[in-house]
């Protein structure tokens, strides 16, 4: 077994190139999620490509009434933001929830949507908040919604020269909740993560944790929390693991749910 | 003083290195019963040593109270035994050698739950009962043609006659899962032989056991082996008798070379867990509360080796019937095989087990009767004098005050809606032998014993009973790593025994002019009658919990946890402290989440991510706790005290909003399902 290859490209260009060149290099970003599977063997790749090096992919700003967090934004950087703190509380806090304060300093914004982990917290709050996700490759960048991004289990729509590079948040008035139920220790990853936003009359719940991508049902976004809850719960054949039986989680989703809409609701 | 544990730069059985030496590598059965049929290692590299069955034919059979445990397995008895291993000049070397190693099985039935595997009929693990190991300290009772390796009993009274004057029955069967240590440093150790002597470096809470077992293994005689104890990065019973030190032997004898074998963290959990258990608890009272009879029966898993397993079992069932007066008593504990992992030494040593049972038993019986639960206890509880259904008789006894005090935490008085308690009753490795010596060097004093360091602060201890004793500072107080070669015999340093023993070893040599102390405690139960001297030093405590459970999901959420022990004189107050802490925060771990989950006989969660440990953020917003103690009492082992109460205190916390659970742990969804069929 040979030494893998590390690619450190210093600026987006560089990665860009690298990203369509080296088909078998890996992007590692904050590396927890990266680091774990190659230490289980569950990945052995040739090379590694990088993005530590590339500078201005850290910010976490506002910009015409959105807000913008670079693909290495840390989750610690998002969770302490004042500024999502103050106008994005909800994300803030799904940030805050995400293991341990020494993953969070490590793991990166690229890195939770990238990594496609049905376990997540951060990706159902950004559906839910209406997200779109700037993926970018030598020839140019794209939006894509952020419900499009994450396709099912460690799987994303992303083409095989693109990387993530941005996520982008839609501001104004709105209420919007995260709840995360955890079956575990407090650092475990959710059982079951509720995302809910209302926004102009109109309501986006999410669902994470429970199948291969984050569970959204614009159909079924109206009426009554403990209905639409339940039309949730119908909806969804969750996944059963060591943090709950797909039979226990659909029952959490119609409590968790229905507590979503209420709090955004008080 | 920076503690080099703090700086980092302490060095534990990981770090030690040895020049010219080999990195070892374990090559483990798929299967969880299965015959070898074939090893095949003509793929591996030139550069490896590969050990397989036939290297190691040589060697007798090991076990520290039953010795049915090849060096290699040729019967493969559980998913992750050992087969073959190689040594190779890096540990990356030695890891990619191990899927060249091939190996043939034909498959065995397999049985994996301890009370199916005792019923005639199962398929066998060990056909014939093997000879007992250097560590059994108490005569074993196989059941031949069972997987029943050892059998332990109190017969105390006539529990039926106890019975039929009682006027409220409770009987119920309690669960509790196997638990893996998640001990932060994995086991490690580093063999060298010189000619013919072995040295180890490894570590170890039984160094002489250690030495012991590899005689036997290696047929040479004990003073031709020397093992030093390297400070542990904690071990909670994992780190007892023999583990892969065999294997590493083995390997540096057929590689004449240093060979160091160190745990990948997923091989932990096919090493050594916690035993799951079955317990069946029987009690019967008078209307009054007055408990007439006592019945246990325990089937403890101890997988596919019996390590020490029958210890644990003859604990679980000596302690089971608990700190209560009660004239007739039938305790039936058994020690049984299954194609699991071997389970053994953890800290709380079968008490986690019964103690979870009978606790919970005692507030159901005190729900019948109408009766509080602590009002219950205290009519029963056990007082200075008393004579245990062993026939051994109770001194210092602390019972009702570590229960009083515990209650009176929780405001027990003020309401009971969501408060739960517990008493624990454990006892200490009785018979045992401890002994020190003080040698002088210049102005300071060195401590030669056995006793080791897993983070404990056994050192530190036993360094400030010396300078308290020999009226020096503690800084002139040396105590290096135990070595067979140069301490006087120590037992091991388990059951929260080094303390208390070592420290009235150490208070003998302080008095002896050669400087030399020893100390035994005498003792043993016959195990058909469980008569006898169980322990001649009780650990006494309790627990207290209050809790919320989130009806809609069954989360239960402990809301403040509170321990009372009793700690007699107190020889390093913040290690007494940390230890109960410890204990505390382990026992919410088994209390709502920690468990060992197998899929025919596999580990399914043998990661630190999916076996889920508790956090500093699980600690609940009140935790307290207080040690009794008292000026010229005996010091008291605390090490464990605070542990196996805590379960069924949360237990019966729960069961006090009309939930009841007879099941570890209290995951939300077991919780639930116990809430659909509340009453
Ligand atoms: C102990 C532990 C507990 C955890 N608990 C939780 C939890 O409770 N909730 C939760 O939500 N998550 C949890 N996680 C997951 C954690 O959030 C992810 O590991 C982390 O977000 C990944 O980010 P990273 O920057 O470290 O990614 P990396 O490990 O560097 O990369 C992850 C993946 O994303 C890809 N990638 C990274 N950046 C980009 C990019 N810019 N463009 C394209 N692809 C990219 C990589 O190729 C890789 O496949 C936990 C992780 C650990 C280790």
């Amino acid at each position: 077994m040979h030494e893998p290859e590390w690619l450190a490209p210093a600026s987006l260009e560089e990665a860009l190139a690298l990203k369509a060149e080296r088909t078998d290099a890996t992007v590692v970003a904050g590396g927890t999620f990266v680091g774990i599977l190659v230490n289980q063997h569950l990945l052995a790749p040739t090379a590694f490509l990088s993005l530590g090096g590339i500078r201005g992919l850290r910010f976490v700003a506002e910009h015409e009434g959105e807000l913008r967090l670079g693909a290495l934004a840390t989750h610690r950087a998002v969770e302490l933001s004042p500024l999502v703190r103050e106008k994005w509380p909800a994300l803030a806090r799904a940030f805050s929830l995400v293991a341990s304060p020494r993953v969070r300093n490590r793991a990166t914004v690229g890195g939770v949507l990238g990594d496609a982990d049905y376990a997540s917290d951060p990706p159902s709050m950004f559906v839910a908040l209406g997200a779109r996700v700037v993926v970018q490759s030598r020839h140019g960048a794209r939006e894509i919604p952020a419900e499009e991004l994450i396709v099912g289990y460690y799987e994303t729509s992303l083409a095989p020269d693109e990387l993530i590079v941005e996520v982008i948040v839609p501001g104004g008035p709105h209420r919007a909740a995260y709840r995360k139920f955890r079956t575990r220790s407090h650092e475990d990853r959710p059982s079951v993560g509720v995302a809910a936003c209302a926004r102009d009359g109109g309501l986006r719940v999410v669902v994470g944790a429970v199948a291969g991508r984050p569970q959204y049902f614009p159909e079924l976004c109206t009426g009554e929390p403990a209905s639409i809850a339940q039309a949730y719960a119908e909806a969804i054949d969750p996944i059963g693991d060591i943090s709950g039986s797909s039979e226990y989680r659909r029952r959490v989703i119609a409590v968790e749910v229905r507590r979503a809409l209420e709090e955004i609701a008080a | 003083m920076s503690d080099p544990r703090a700086t980092g730069s302490a060095r534990y059985a990981e770090d030690f290195e040895l020049p010219g030496m080999l990195h070892a590598r374990i090559v483990r059965s798929l299967f969880p019963h299965a015959r070898v049929v074939r090893v095949d290692a003509s793929a591996v590299p030139e550069s490896c040593i590969v050990l397989t069955p036939d290297d190691v034919r040589d060697l007798s059979p090991y076990g520290c109270q039953i010795e049915d445990q090849n060096v290699l397995a040729e019967r493969a008895r559980h998913v992750g035994d050992p087969v073959a291993a190689v040594a190779a000049p890096t540990p990356e070397q030695a890891e990619e050698a191990v899927p060249l190693v091939e190996i043939d099985y034909e498959q065995l039935p397999a049985v994996f739950d301890a009370v199916e595997a005792a019923q005639p009929g199962a398929p066998l693990l060990h056909e014939t009962a093997a000879a007992g190991g250097a560590a059994a300290y108490f005569a074993m009772r196989p059941q031949p043609g069972t997987n029943i390796c050892h059998r332990f009993r109190i017969r105390h009274g006539d529990v039926d006659a106890g019975f039929a004057e009682a006027d409220a029955i409770v009987e119920r069967m309690y669960r509790i899962a196997g638990a893996q240590h998640a001990h932060m440093e994995p086991h490690a150790c580093v063999a060298h032989w010189d000619g013919n002597r072995l040295e180890l470096w490894t570590g170890t809470q039984t160094p002489f056991s250690m030495r012991d077992d590899l005689a036997t293994i290696f047929g040479i005689p004990p003073e031709a082996i020397r093992i030093v104890s390297l400070p542990m990065g904690g071990s909670f019973g994992a780190k007892t008798f023999v583990r892969t030190e065999a294997i590493a032997a083995a390997l540096a004898r057929k590689a004449q070379r240093p060979v160091k074998l160190v745990l990948p963290r997923s091989e932990e959990w096919q090493t050594l867990n916690r035993h799951p258990a079955t317990v069946t608890v029987k009690l019967g009272a008078r209307a009054d509360g007055t408990l007439v009879a006592s019945q246990t029966t325990c089937y403890a898993d101890t997988g596919a080796y019996a390590d020490c397993g029958p210890g644990v079992a003859q604990k679980m069932g000596f302690a089971a019937p608990g700190p209560y007066r009660i004239p007739n008593v039938r305790v039936d504990a058994y020690c049984v095989y299954t194609n699991l992992a071997p389970n053994g030494a953890f800290r709380g040593y079968g008490q986690m087990q019964s103690t979870w049972a009978r606790e919970r038993a005692l507030d159901t019986l005190a729900e019948q009767l109408g009766l509080d639960p602590v009002e219950l206890r205290l009519r029963n509880i056990v007082r200075d004098g008393d004579v245990y259904c062993t026939g051994e008789t109770l001194h210092d006894v602390r019972f009702a005050e570590c229960l009083e005090a515990a209650a009176a935490a929780v405001r027990w008085s003020e309401g009971r809606r969501g408060k739960g308690i517990a008493l624990v009753m454990k006892g200490m490795q009785t018979p045992s032998r401890a002994a020190i010596a003080i040698e002088r060097d210049g102005d300071d004093y060195v401590l030669r014993c056995a006793t080791t360091e897993m983070g404990q602060g056994a050192k530190r201890a036993l360094s400030l009973e010396a300078a308290r004793l020999l009226g020096v500072d503690v800084a002139r107080i040396r105590f290096p790593d135990p070595d067979t070669s140069l301490v006087p015999y120590d037992t091991r340093t388990t059951s929260s025994r080094s303390t208390y023993m070592m420290s009235r070893a150490l208070a003998e040599a302080v008095r002896d002019p050669r400087g030399y102390g020893e100390i035994r405690n005498e003792g043993g139960l016959d195990p058909d009658t469980g008569q006898g001297i169980a322990s001649t030093h009780w650990h006494q405590g309790a627990a207290a919990a209050d809790v919320e459970v989130d009806e809609e999901t069954g989360k239960v959420t402990v809301t403040h946890l509170h321990t009372t022990t009793y700690a007699g004189r107190v020889v390093n107050r913040l290690g007494a402290e940390l230890q109960t802490e410890g204990s505390m925060i382990m026992g919410l771990g088994t209390a709502l989440f920690e468990e060992v989950a197998f899929e025919d006989g596999q580990v399914i969660n043998a990661n630190l991510s999916d076996y889920a440990t508790p956090s500093f953020a699980d600690v609940p917003t009140r935790f307290t706790y207080e040690l009794i103690e008292e000026d010229g009492a005996d010091v008291h082992g605390l090490g464990e005290t605070a542990l196996p109460p805590v379960p069924p205190a949360v237990g019966n916390a729960v069961a006090s909003l009309g939930i009841e659970v007879d099941e570890l742990p209290l995951k939300p969804e077991t919780v639930l399902a116990a809430m659909k069929v509340r009453v």
